[in-house]
């Protein structure tokens, strides 16, 4: 470390004050780091039972529509299809977990009733029915996966940054801080040496 | 905001059927990208679904660009699991949690 610091009390009182400051930070940041890793574990505990139901949903619908194709007709499952009048909409709203401003998605007209897929009771055919109510389904969970994916995506951003930030102070600014602390307490003790070993000559003379 | 899908029609068909009407059939591996691309700045769009078959065929680039976006959050969905986050997970904590 280059020791560019000047040797004076007045620097040494700075230094304390300046190193009980950044200790404080640092046990405020570490706080901070394990209470966001605690936030990320229990929620990722439930994205992972989310992204499996999304996965087990995705596969039951594909086999809903494979089955309304193959019995209805593609033509007819793609006409029901047009005919849908309402569509599903997400909104977005901002939630905070410890200074971290994460997305919540809140979606709306999700699920369609028999009367807003625009068939009627006599145009449809249960096997259609079946397969749009599973996609609807599938919705519902893509919006929940989506609204977690995206608050672990900015935890995880957070807690890297507040994990450097961590490492920094722990590891580069406090040890070289006590440093300069140590370097200075020994120059005046020397200089306080110096000046009675200097004062004993004058005396002697 | 609303959300889009993206994927072959076969993969669209359902999401339409269950009332999206943002549905997107890029034909070349090209075109995808660029739509993909042109979806990320477009600000009425929550959430875009894509097929994992599609987003395994981009380049490395644009799909970290596509995970780490928030608004819109672009999911990929499929009969496996993807394995994107969990890398990311790994990356940043430097431990496996996704048990």
């Amino acid at each position: 470390m280059a020791l560019d610091i000047k040797p004076t009390r007045s620097e040494l009182i700075n230094l304390k004050r300046r190193i009980k400051q950044t200790s404080s930070g640092y046990n405020l940041l570490k706080m901070k780091r394990d209470g966001l890793f605690h936030e990320f574990r229990t929620l990722l505990s439930e994205m992972i039972s989310a992204r499996e139901e999304l996965v087990g949903t995705y596969r039951d619908a594909l086999q809903a529509i494979s089955l309304a194709s193959s019995i209805e007709g593609g033509l007819s499952v793609k006409s029901a299809a047009i005919a849908a009048s309402k569509r599903p909409e997400v909104s977005v709203s901002k939630r905070n977990i410890m200074g971290v401003v994460v997305p919540k998605v809140d979606g709306q007209n999700l699920k369609l009733s028999t009367e807003d897929r625009g068939l009627g009771l006599i145009g449809g055919s249960p096997y259609i029915d079946e397969a749009a109510d599973s996609y609807s389904l599938l919705i519902e969970k893509v919006v929940k996966a989506a609204e977690m994916e995206a608050t672990l995506k900015r935890l995880l951003e957070e807690i890297e940054a507040t994990k450097r930030r961590v490492n920094a102070l722990e590891f580069k600014v406090i040890p070289e801080m006590k440093e300069a602390q140590t370097f200075i307490q020994l120059r005046l003790e020397e200089m306080e040496r110096e000046e009675t070993f200097r004062l004993k000559r004058f005396k002697n003379k | 905001m609303e959300i889009a899908v993206v994927g072959p029609l076969e993969f669209t068909l359902g999401f339409q059927l269950a009332g999206v009407k943002n549905l997107y059939n890029p034909s070349s591996d090209e075109e995808l990208s660029e739509l993909l691309k042109s979806l990320l700045n477009q600000s009425e769009i929550g959430v875009v679904v894509v097929d994992n078959k599609d987003l395994n065929k981009l380049s490395d680039r644009l799909r970290l660009q596509l995970t780490e976006s928030v608004t819109p959050t672009v999911l990929g969905i499929g009969t496996e699991e993807d394995n994107t986050l969990r890398e990311s997970i790994k990356s940043a904590l430097g431990v496996d949690l996704w048990k």
